[in-house]
This record gives C-alpha cells, structure tokens and sequence, in this order.
C-alpha cells in the first residue's frame, strides 16, 4: 500500500511538474494525462474505483484529447526555447509561499489535532449511493447542469456553423 | 472435498493450488494475481494467431484467391512465420520523430487493451478482476487507446501519420457515444456496472435449477438481452460502433492505406508494428468480449447440468468454451464485413455516428424504460415487446430517412457507353 502510494504519488509529482515546465505543448499534455492516471491510481488506492474509472473516461479521454485537438489547431506547437519568463518573479514567489508556509500553515498544522479515523476493511458498493444521491437531492442540480451543458453545444453549433454571406459578398 | 464440476474445472484446480499456500498469505496473494492474470496473456495472443490466420484465409475465400498455403496444413503456421518476421525485421525509427513518445506509443496502445480483458466474466466465478463498477472501467481504460494513436500518429513526424491520428481520434470520440449509450440500456435494465451481475441477469434461474434437460438449455439462451426489442438494437448499435471504435473496416479511416499510406502506422516497422497490430486484434476481442457479456449472454448457452452431480448449477460444457465461442463467431463477422464493405468517406462516417446511431441509441435508452415498466402477463412481457419492436423500428426508418440526403442526378457517361 505504502510503497504504491509513493510510487504513484512520485509519479503525479514529476509529472505535474513537467506539465508546467515542458516547452513544447504536446509534450505536456502527454505529460499532464500521465498525471491524470497516477491520481487515477490514487483513487483506486482510496477503494474510489468509480472516481477513477470517471477520472481516466473524462480526463483523459475527453479532456485530454480535446486539448491536443486543440494543441493541433494552433500555429506553434513549442514555445521559443530561447525566451526566459524573466526569474526574478519566481524568487519572490518562493519567497512569499516560503513566508505562508512557516506563518500561517505549519502552525495551523501543528495545532490542529487530527481525530483518529477508523480503518475501513471495505467499502459499500458506492456507484449505487452515487446515483441515488444524484437521482434524488442533487436531482436539480444535476438537470441544471445538463442544460447548461445542452446551452453551450448548440451555442458550439452555432458559432461553428460559418455565417452566411452577406449580400455585399455575394455581389463581389 | 467438493464435487467436481465440469465447468468449474480450472476454478477448483486454482482454489485446490491456492490452498497449499495458506500459511504464506503474501505469496498466495502474489500467486493468484499470477494465476489470474498469465492466462490472459498467455490465451489472447494464441487467439490473435488463430484470428490472423483466419481472416486471411476468409478473406482470400471472398476475394476468390487461396490464401496462405505454404506453411503447415492449410498455411496454419503462417501467424508463426509472420512473428519471427517481425521479431526479425530492423526497427527503423524515423530521425525526426519523438524518440520517446514513438517508443511509448505501441506499450500506452498495449496495457488498456490487456488489462480491459480482466473485467470480462469468461466462466462463473472466471473474472480476472471483480470489481463493482466493471462495465465503466472497460470503456474508461478503452478510452485510453485513443490517446496511444495519437501518441503513434503525432510522434512519427509524418504528415500521413498526423492526418491519420486527427482522423482516429475525432472518430473515436465520435463513436464512443453511441457504443456507451447503447451499453447503458443494458446497465439500465440491471441496475449493476458489474459484468458477473449482467451475466447472472440474462440466465433464468429457475429453469436452469429444474430437473428438465430441455428447460435447462432454454433457460441459458432465452434470457439473452439480444432477445428483447432494446437489446436486439442496443446490440445492433454496439456492433456497429465497436466496428468504428477499433478501427475495422468499413471505419478503417485512420490507416486507410490507399489514402495515407498506412496512418499512424506508417512510420512503424518490426517488433512495434507487431505490437500494435496486436492490441487492435487484442481489443477486437474485448471488445467483442463485452459486447457478448452485454447483449449475448456472456459465457451461458445451450448447456445441461452433467448427470452425475448434485450441484443445481453444475454445468457440462465449461463456459468458456460458449465465451469464445461467441467471441470469435463475432470476430468471424467482422472478417465478413471486412471482406465485403467500402471504406466510409470522412464526412460519412462522421455523420453516420451524430445523425443515426447517436440518436437511435437515445431512443433506445426510452424504449428500455418502456419496456422495463410495461404490463406483464405471466412474466411474459406481451406489452412490451411488440410495442418496443414497433418503435424501433419505425425510429430507425424515421432516422434513416432524415438522414437521406438529396438525390443525386444518374451519372451520364460520355465515353463509356
């Protein structure tokens, strides 16, 4: 447990960080799925195979991919190598969360007294609770939501289907 | 000591092997992840041998030619010959290509498509990987292959490669919907995502368990999903999509070799072309393998309980050998259809997924609830079956005809006539 833990937990880090510091962007969504599976690993880990199964469908199957969709639309796949953000930014950013970091959370982590949990054997079939939850009090929300989705397709229709010529261009 | 079932044979011979390791919990759990999971691929790569054989042979038989003929009997080694070839061919990769997204492209193709294998029931209690939520984790993993194409296609540095990644996923996206959607007609009517419940719900159970051998038989085949109005359309649009979701004819766009050369797979040779020339037979099959599991019945058919056992759901013939039985009748019609049908045009298919099968599946999902909630008459569901059938039908003809588009005028030939 504990040695697929860090495994993963490794694997998420570095590849979190290479998303961020890759140059060339298909590099770094490939990366950035890399990570979408080790959090993935990290559900199942957690006995949370729904999440992670929904984790791998979307993310990387839908959000990922639409990513490189768009990645490939574009005109510049890699970044200029020989432009520098200029680094100066990142010292006084290291400094400021360095700052937090020792004020405010570790304080806060040390005085906070973490309740013991009780160590679950198994869990209860959760996809089943999932759904009555979502049929019943998220019932709304989840109708709210379908619409708002169903509202920004035909508005993707929309603004996809090319406008028609007006009569000016028609003429020339 | 338990009597022993045919059927569950292998079970016990595994339980029976499991048990001189009690003392070593560690070792026992590391032996039965291997002894679950070395069958898998050990099995579907012999399949894939016998399946390359038999579409070359299926399709020299429509094509009118012989087909290999040369090694062993009717060229049966022909799949041995084909992979010392291809162990033995030089890897050539490309200078410009993406050294390390071209060598990881094959392997991302390769895992999904063995480890959906486990969530596959191939025998009561015969389930690699048991887990609740089955049905999704198939489709989630199988999700992952698209990003492997594109992987292959975009790292080659080739335009034919790009082009046919771009057409593989936007045909992959397309065509996982109606594939879910038709498969969450039959979760719908279950109520489980776990593929053994599936199975165990297409089996009547009372007339397995009776004394009738005849009953026995019918009661492993008449509950089959493919049996009812949504089933039998819900697998319909299963098998069409699941056609286009591993890119078989006639939705072969991303390697369609008369247009861009061989699509992602042009800038492949040796060992990795063979890799993923496996994967896509090896998720042929699961694919195959679920929608058997889905609409088919899984691993139950026409089977009686062996005479001399107690056991109410003892059974003669193992289920696996039904499993397969049904997994290659389905690959065997894939073959057919490879053999038979064009190539789509990119617009076609594209619109052949949005415009037919994705609202057809909708409507599926609708008929089901219908079905599922309609009068019945001794069990028997008088109401629902024939009103489900006619709506169908007349939504597949009502969609078929929106679809059809403006007619062309008859070509007039200038010369040829």
């Amino acid at each position: 447990m504990i040695i697929a833990f860090s495994i993963l937990s490794v694997i998420a880090v570095i590849s979190a960080l290479l998303a961020v510091r890759l140059r060339n962007l298909v590099h770094a969504t490939l990366t950035l799925m890399a990570f979408f599976v080790a959090l993935a690993g990290l559900f199942i880990l957690l006995m949370a195979e729904f999440l992670a199964a929904v984790q791998i469908l979307v993310y990387v199957g839908a959000v990922g991919i639409l990513i490189l969709f768009a990645i490939m639309l574009t005109q510049q796949v890699t970044g200029n190598v020989k432009e520098h953000i200029e680094a100066h930014g990142a010292l006084w950013g290291l400094a400021g969360a360095t700052a937090v970091l020792l004020t405010l959370l570790l304080p806060a982590i040390l005085k906070t007294a973490l309740p013991l949990q009780p160590v679950v054997e198994t869990i209860d079939p959760s996809v089943r609770a999932l759904g009555l939850n979502l049929m019943s009090p998220y019932a709304i929300a989840l109708q709210v939501i379908a619409l708002l989705l169903t509202a920004a397709l035909l508005g993707a229709v929309v603004i996809a289907i090319s406008p028609e010529k007006s009569e000016e261009e028609k003429k020339s | 000591m338990t009597p022993i079932n045919p059927d569950q044979l292998i079970v016990q011979l595994t339980q029976w092997a499991l048990s001189f390791l009690d003392s070593y919990p560690l070792v026992a759990v590391l032996v039965a992840i291997l002894l679950s999971t070395v069958p898998l691929v050990a099995v579907f790569p012999i399949c894939f041998a016998i399946t390359t054989w038999l579409e070359r042979k299926g399709l020299a038989r429509i094509q009118n030619r012989i087909g290999p003929n040369r090694t062993g009997f009717l060229g049966m080694l022909q799949p041995i010959a084909d992979g010392i070839k291809m162990l033995l061919k030089e890897d050539i990769v490309p200078k410009t290509s993406d050294r390390l997204a071209h060598f990881l492209a094959p392997v991302v193709l390769m895992v999904p498509a063995f480890t959906i294998l486990s969530v596959l029931p191939f025998n009561r209690n015969m389930i690699p990987a048991a887990v609740d939520t089955g049905v999704i984790l198939f489709f989630a993993l199988g999700s992952v292959s698209t990003l492997a194409v594109f992987m292959a296609g975009w790292s080659s540095r080739n335009k034919y490669s790009l082009l046919g990644g771009m057409r593989a996923i936007a045909q992959m996206v397309s065509y996982e919907l109606p594939l879910v959607l038709s498969g969450v007609t039959v979760i719908m009517m279950t109520g489980s995502l776990d593929t053994t419940k599936i199975v165990a719900q297409q089996q009547l159970s009372e007339w397995i368990q009776s004394s009738n051998a005849g009953l026995q038989c019918l009661g492993q085949i008449i509950g089959w999903n493919v049996f009812t109005p949504w089933g039998f359309a819900g697998f319909l649009i299963f098998f069409v999509a699941s056609l286009a979701e591993i890119n078989r004819c006639p939705f072969d766009l991303p390697e369609a070799d008369s247009e861009i050369v061989a699509g992602h797979l042009t800038e492949y040779s040796g060992f990795k072309y063979a890799l993923f020339f496996m994967s896509e037979y090896v998720s042929a099959f699961a694919i195959n393998g679920l929608s058997t599991t889905l609409f088919l019945g899984g691993w139950s058919g026409p089977n009686i309980r062996p005479p001399w056992s107690d056991d109410p759901n003892a059974l003669l013939i193992p289920g696996f050998v039904w499993f397969f039985a049904k997994m290659f009748a389905l690959m065997l019609v894939m073959i057919w259809i490879r053999g038979t049908l064009p190539r789509l045009r990119v617009d076609h298919l594209m619109g052949f997924a949005w415009k037919f099968l994705l609202p057809l599946a909708i409507m599926n999902i609708f008929v089901g609830g219908f079905y599922y909630y309609a009068p019945r008459w001794h069990g028997i569901p008088v109401v629902g079956w024939p009103i489900g059938f006619l709506v169908m039908y007349l939504s597949y003809e009502c969609i078929g005809r929106l679809n059809r588009g403006p007619k062309t005028a008859q070509r007039v030939y200038h010369y040829a006539s």
